[in-house]
């Protein structure tokens, strides 16, 4: 039976964009790697988050918030359509300052890009507390950190239950998934695209390329970018603390099953997802300096996933103008843009209006960077 | 319960120990899960995240089940800490998280 | 500041029989290799506490006792022995291995050439209804409390599963004078005779086949009743075990106890060799994954393991392979002795013969692969993170296609125990589901800490 879409990559971008898809009617095939991919999707720390977003793009910054206000519904849509709680929370979150020069700096961005554009003026709210202010948010601060700045609109999820739930949303509107079927080979035939995997072939009349550093080898294969490289981060996980009642940072946050998650090392370690001796005491260093309780907390699990970036950071959402009906949604920031994923961009998919719809975010501005 | 076999002639030196805040003497060849399943049993050893009752399944490092709180420090590994002069053992029989 | 790393020559994991082994080997060509282990005695689990027994031969049997020597030699020899010790990091690169080790509460790296892996075997996690309550143990837990400090239950227990380990406890009890209750075997009566006549391997292995039917026999003449190929095992019980109910002839049982001691065999400690990304394949008789070796036990590069961590072979089968390890050691590092070459034949030879019998062990103890499945959907599968066989179905049908993924959508060895008690019930249960062999499932990622850390620990003090 012929498919309307395939989509390359089963993480939580093509997840998401199918998901919006098949809601909208539309039939779906998603073609995704075996279980030791690289997978981002996996090894997030699980943030909603708008602070930090488009510092040099205020559309993205935009995006993000929207998305971000967004995300509510789109949680409680989910958890309806599958009994699955994301455990999802926005009651705000701090992005920590650990001395005075970045505390100054980081107020001189955000002031920067508050007044970029009037819907940011408007809607993106924020403060930068010192570490006084910040007690009630984060109870047993340490006392070394120099303060953060606080938004009304940064939360935090589950991000494995988010990728469960859009599987089983997926599944139960007919989108059919394939494991372990790697694609080599995309191409367009009379009719749509042909995807060659070691498990056969899959027909459709229009495909999404949602594959992240997958992309670098199948992206050129239909006239679209290749730009993305991977910048790694470590994660360690504690086991099970009391519930803190602190909100949620970059740095450190308490998942609602009680464990911390540490980590936001950015490292360019090639295809490695390793973790490092260094490294991960460092980050023992720092979760020990943010809240000292924590010297006592057994360590459970660590592990390295690997970011997907653009040249510019920012999302790509490409149409293909020498393979129309091609797409390639690549991006960092996967779990925050998901409610937008499902959403907006599934809807100028659909239409066929990306490039209209999002000019900022197509592939043009790294091909001009190239000439 | 366990039981120190009777016919076992080896002398052995003790310890003096306190769980649960109460003094117990006990061999030193033992680790602190060993002693707790002779001195009380597995029956209210500890009590898991879920609520459920637990107790020590692989007494060899792998199972995690024999978690416990010792001189202070909870969740500690009782099949892998010898028991030791004046140690202070408490099991983890309310609490609802530990690992 | 952070501290340099500690250089070793040779560093060996484990302080069992091979460990033990490999390193007077190694101490009597003039190496003086560094040897960590957990506990606080050499012997590891099969000569636990052997160095000042607790137990008399009597109950304990010749078995137990032949590691002595090997205790003594270890003991007496050159050796930069640390008790006490937890390898909880370890990552390989060009120079060797990296290890992260945690002795007295501190935190040690140490940069070793050559590496040993001798981390020997762990009980087999085979979940049932109830293996999570507590009066639930398994028997090699049990035996590790008569080793340890001459521990026996105060009353009866019943003893189920299946191995050898099942017999030998039940008649190491009767032997102290407080013998089972019941014993609940896996392996159906018949199969006994049809292994017996596999009369090749019988050959080799008529040693253990001699020892299980004369403690067998002993047992039945004290009047232990054991049903042998039962099909199922249930644990009851609020706060602790009350009463089990098994599955013999067609028929479920009902027994009141208040402790049960399982066994259903033991498989290598996978988490130094996964964690340092080793090649692993599934060993079908076995019916576990087990290490990548060649003929010099070398599983990587500078990396060898010596032991049951490498496959299950016993006890003096790791004695052999830990003195291969050495050797290949030696001969790697330049120390090519003639004198040494002459043993590696004999060795090799002897191995292959202990392979070949304990290959009838596993004819004989093999479990059924579709055991989880006949399991009621409540049945834990982790029991760390609480995760039900039937919880694991679900999250299959939606789409978690690998252990990896099973993991991210359920939780299922996220726990402190890092999967050990779960990993090959989660490969074993995907592979029924997707019809995909153990080997192509896979199993999880394993990531430091292998062993319990704190923050505090892993920090770097200024």
């Amino acid at each position: 039976m012929r498919r309307d879409f395939l989509i390359v990559g089963g993480g939580v971008v093509g997840m998401a964009v199918a998901y919006g898809l098949a809601r909208a009617g539309l039939s779906v095939t998603v073609l995704d790697e075996s279980d030791d991919a690289l997978r981002a999707s996996r090894g997030n720390a699980g943030l909603v988050w708008v602070q930090g977003k488009g510092l040099g793009m205020p559309r993205y910054a935009e995006l993000s918030l929207e998305a971000a206000k967004a995300w509510t519904d789109f949680a409680k849509e989910l958890t309806e359509r599958t009994g699955i709680d994301l455990e999802y929370e926005q009651q705000g979150g701090v992005d920590l300052c650990f001395d005075a020069g970045e505390a100054r700096t980081r107020q001189k961005e955000y002031t920067t890009l508050q007044n970029a554009s009037p819907f940011l003026t408007q809607e993106f709210r924020w403060e930068y507390l010192d570490r006084k202010a910040l007690m009630p948010y984060l109870p047993g601060l340490g006392e070394t950190v120099q303060g953060g700045t606080w938004s009304p609109h940064d939360g935090q999820c589950n991000p494995l239950y988010l990728l469960r739930a859009l599987y089983a949303a997926c599944h139960s509107l007919g989108v059919e998934t394939h494991p372990a079927s790697p694609v080599e080979r995309l191409e367009a035939t009379s009719s749509g695209f042909r995807a060659t995997t070691p498990q056969g072939h899959f027909d459709a009349e229009r495909v999404i390329l949602a594959a992240g550093l997958g992309a670098r080898k199948l992206a050129p294969m239909l006239g679209l970018s290749d730009a993305v490289h991977p910048v790694r981060g470590q994660i360690l996980v504690t086991e099970r603390r009391p519930p803190g009642a602190r909100l949620p940072t970059p740095q450190i946050r308490q998942t609602a099953t009680g464990g911390y998650l540490i980590g936001d090392t950015h490292e360019d370690s090639g295809l490695d997802k390793g973790v490092t001796l260094a490294m991960m005491q460092s980050l023992a260093e720092k979760a020990v300096r943010i809240y000292p309780d924590l010297d006592a907390a057994r360590l459970v699990r660590s592990w390295g996933a690997l970011r997907v970036m653009t040249p510019d950071g920012n999302p790509l959402y490409e149409a293909s103008t020498s393979h129309p009906g091609a797409y390639n949604i690549n991006c960092h920031s996967g779990i925050t843009l998901a409610a937008f994923h499902a959403g907006g961009l599934s809807d100028a998919i659909r239409d066929d209006r990306l490039v209209q719809t999002y000019p900022q975010f197509s592939g043009a501005r790294f091909h001009v960077q190239a000439t | 319960m366990f039981k120190r076999l009777d016919a076992s002639s080896t002398s052995v030196r003790h310890v003096q120990i306190w769980l649960d805040g109460e003094p117990h003497s006990v061999p030193d060849t033992l680790t602190v899960a060993a002693a707790v399943l002779q001195l009380r049993g597995w029956q209210g050893y500890r009590r898991h995240v879920d609520g459920s009752p637990r107790a020590p399944l692989c007494m060899m490092g792998a199972c995690q089940e024999c978690l416990i709180t010792i001189d202070g420090r909870a969740n500690r590994q009782g099949c892998l800490e010898p028991v030791v002069e004046g140690m202070r053992i408490e099991r983890q029989g309310g609490g609802s998280h530990e690992a | 500041m952070k501290p340099d790393a500690l250089a070793a020559e040779i560093v060996i994991i484990g302080a069992g029989p091979a460990g033990m082994a490999a390193a007077v080997r190694l101490a009597s060509a003039g190496r003086r290799p560094v040897v960590f282990d957990m506990n606080a005695t050499p012997g590891g689990q099969i000569y636990r506490q052997l160095s000042a027994p607790q137990v008399s031969d009597t109950v304990m049997g010749k078995d137990y006792m032949r590691g002595r020597e090997l205790i003594e030699a270890f003991t007496h020899a050159d050796i930069d022995y640390r008790p006490g010790s937890r390898v909880w990091w370890a990552d390989n690169n060009t120079s060797g291995t990296t290890l992260g080790v945690l002795e007295k509460g501190q935190t040690q790296h140490w940069q070793a050439r050559q590496l040993i892996l001798a981390g020997g075997a762990m009980e087999r996690g085979w979940p049932f209804r109830g293996w999570q309550l507590p009066g639930v143990m398994n028997a090699g837990a049990a035996q590790i409390l008569l080793k340890q400090g001459a521990l026996i239950p105060s009353s009866p227990p019943v003893l189920a599963g299946s191995g050898p380990l099942l017999y030998l406890l039940a008649w190491q009890y009767l032997r102290a004078g407080t013998p089972p209750s019941l014993i609940l075997d896996v392996a159906p009566a018949k199969r006994y005779g049809e292994v017996i006549r596999q009369s090749r391997r019988a050959w080799f292995g008529r040693s253990y086949l001699l020892k299980g039917a004369r403690m067998i026999a002993a047992l039945r003449r004290a009047g232990v009743p054991i049903h042998q190929g039962i099909t199922a095992l249930e644990a009851y019980g609020d706060e602790a075990v009350e009463s089990i109910r098994y599955h013999h002839r067609g028929q479920w049982k009902t027994h009141s106890t208040e402790l049960l001691l399982t066994h259903f065999g033991v498989t290598p400690e996978p988490q130094l060799a996964r964690s340092l990304g080793l090649e692993h394949v599934w060993h079908a008789s076995q019916q576990s994954f087990v290490p990548q070796r060649d003929d010099s036990l070398a599983a990587g590069t500078n990396v060898w393991i010596a032991g049951d961590g490498g496959g299950i072979g016993g006890a003096i089968n790791a004695e052999r392979e830990g003195q291969l390890a050495a050797l290949a050691v030696l001969g790697k590092i330049g120390e090519v002795d003639p004198a040494w070459q002459q043993e590696m034949p004999a060795l090799l030879k002897a191995r292959r013969r202990d392979l070949e019998a304990r290959s009838l062990l596993e004819s004989l103890f093999r479990l059924p692969e579709d055991w989880l499945d006949g399991q009621p959907e409540d049945t834990l599968v982790c029991r760390c993170e609480s995760v039900s066989r039937g919880e694991l179905d679900l999250a299959i049908a939606q789409g978690g296609a690998g252990p990896n993924q099973l993991k991210a959508f359920t939780r299922c060895g996220m726990g402190p125990c890092q999967g050990r008690q779960c990993g090959e019930s989660v490969t074993r249960l995907l592979a029924q589901r997707l019809d995909w062999t153990p080997e192509a499932v896979g199993y999880y990622h394993i990531r430091p800490p292998v062993h319990s850390i704190t923050l505090g620990e892993l920090a770097t003090k200024e």
